[in-house]
């Protein structure tokens, strides 16, 4: 469970950033933060997973305040996270399947183990016989798929993901906000932050709206293509 | 650190090394001058020891007696000098036999000689010392106990050549530090410059690091690794020079003073100095990429 109580992040020297949000998101809820550009989505799923530290009040994911963490502590809540970014953050020298693996090897598993699962999870993404290819070499519906995988390789309870859809095609785009309502699914809690309402009105979920570092509203789409 | 850990890091090493194998080399060469140069000094401060003592083997203090000495008395001298625990031998020269010595010294020469008194030269003990007692400082204690005994009128020993041996040394031993020192900076600081090279060429990939979690350690531990690597490479590459810049001297240019040294050789480095130049090397390394991952990885 997610809990924001009062959260503002503003930047010197005109104080934009985010100011005084709360709420709260259950355990395996899908959720989008709405709005347009320069609303403070970005901001706030940074202070989610504590890439930035709060001006004030507290961020609580499943009942620890993050906002103070720093060092072992910090590195062992991200390992817990599931992160996706619009522009991939892929390892342009390591392959798919390295890239994937990374994120399990940092948690110790053995190279076997962390192999053998970012394997199975690139195929259960579509990219069974891509495994091998460098980022560069793949289309961005492709690279995004890896960045997910990735996500994944930890069984994470928590998916954050900023604008996964923002470098994709509009067919690749919904394939990709499918997948994400497949890993809601299976009981992991996903926050997406997005610009795109007409793509995620498809899709059953709750949707924060934000503008200008506020949180603005509060509604809930019925959703029509989340099935695959 | 687990297993899975090591292998991850040194995965991340050999690929540093590979992509950035030039700017490594050359810090790794740069390292290698530096640990040369300072090794150089070793080698020739450890020959000049060895030279000195070579010479020192023949040091002789020269104890001259007074006119008024008799053979006898100076026969009792010599015997009670041989008795000094700083005299391996001593003889006793009469006047006539430092004579005869003198004209021998002189060879074809020795007809100036003739008409002079062949009493003009003092009778001497000649005194050779012991290994352990051929110090400046040993000898200069015991040439003022002898210059105290009755019956003697003078001591001669060889001052200003250990006084010249003991100035040589020293600036051997200042400028292994000054120069050594110097270049040790020198490479310090591109130690730090080349692991900053390598942070910054990897700065997203430490960025994507941190965001999967990584600790802390595991992003840092192959920059520091990298360092080790450069300094023991550089290290290996300063012996490897300094024993062919040996072999090449001592078989050509040295070859004709080897007489001179103890043992009739010139020394390369003892296996304990290998030792201590390779743990310089690391520790150079390792010293520069700590402050390094420091300064630079935030």
């Amino acid at each position: 469970m997610i809990q924001l109580h009062n959260v503002s992040k503003l930047y010197p020297p005109d104080n934009t950033g985010v100011r005084d949000i709360g709420f709260q998101v259950e355990d395996g809820e899908f959720v989008f933060l709405c709005g347009p550009s320069g609303a403070g989505k970005t901001t706030l799923l940074r202070l989610l997973f504590r890439s930035e530290p709060v001006t004030e009040g507290q961020v609580i994911v499943n009942g620890r305040n993050i906002t103070r963490l720093k060092g072992k502590g910090l590195a062992a809540f991200r390992r817990r996270l599931g992160l996706v970014f619009q522009d991939f953050k892929l390892i342009p020298h390591m392959n798919a399947l390295e890239n994937v693996s990374l994120a399990a090897d940092v948690t110790g598993v053995s190279w076997r183990q962390s192999r053998r699962k970012a394997f199975a999870l690139l195929s259960e993404l579509g990219l069974k016989d891509r495994y091998g290819a460098l980022p560069p070499a793949l289309s961005g519906g492709e690279q995004q798929r890896v960045a997910i995988a990735r996500a994944l390789v930890n069984d994470p309870e928590l998916v954050l993901a900023d604008e996964p859809t923002g470098n994709l095609d509009p067919e690749m785009a919904e394939e990709t906000m499918r997948l994400f309502a497949r890993i809601q699914r299976r009981g992991t809690t996903v926050l997406i932050a997005t610009h795109d309402y007409r793509l995620l009105r498809r899709f059953e979920g709750r949707v924060l709206m934000m503008r200008q570092g506020r949180l603005v509203g509060e509604q809930y789409t019925a959703g029509a293509a989340a099935s695959p | 650190m687990k297993s899975t850990h090591v292998v991850f890091v040194a995965g991340r090493v050999a690929r540093s090394l590979r992509e950035l194998f030039w700017t490594h080399l050359l810090t790794a060469g740069i390292m290698a001058m530096t640990l040369s140069v300072f090794g150089g000094f070793l080698l020739v401060q450890d020959n000049v020891r060895a030279l000195v003592r070579g010479w020192s083997d023949e040091i002789q203090v020269f104890v001259y007696l007074g006119d008024g000495v008799d053979p006898a008395a100076g026969e009792a001298l010599r015997a009670r000098l041989a008795a000094y625990p700083e005299v391996k031998s001593a003889r006793y020269v009469s006047k006539a036999r430092a004579w005869e010595e003198f004209g021998k010294t002189l060879g074809s020469q020795s007809g100036i000689l003739e008409g002079l008194d062949p009493g003009t030269l003092p009778a001497s003990v000649d005194l050779e010392l012991r290994s352990g007692h051929r110090s400046r400082e040993a000898v200069l204690a015991l040439v003022r106990r002898l210059a105290a005994l009755e019956g003697v009128q003078d001591v001669e020993y060889p001052e200003t050549w250990l006084e010249k041996m003991r100035l040589l040394m020293t600036g051997i031993e200042w400028l292994k530090w000054v120069v050594g020192g110097f270049l040790f900076l020198v490479a310090f600081l591109i130690v730090v410059g080349t692991i900053k090279l390598a942070i910054v060429a990897r700065q997203d990939e430490i960025e994507i690091m941190q965001l999967v979690g990584a600790p802390d350690g595991l992003i840092k531990a192959p920059f520091v690794i990298e360092g080790m690597v450069q300094g023991l490479i550089g290290a290996g590459l300063a012996l490897a020079l300094l024993r062919a810049a040996f072999s090449l001297l001592t078989a050509d240019l040295l070859a004709p003073f080897g007489a001179l040294i103890a043992g009739e050789q010139f020394v390369f480095l003892s296996a304990a100095q290998h030792v201590h130049l390779v743990l310089m090397g690391w520790l150079l390394g390792t010293a520069g990429s700590m402050l390094s991952v420091k300064r630079h990885l935030a």
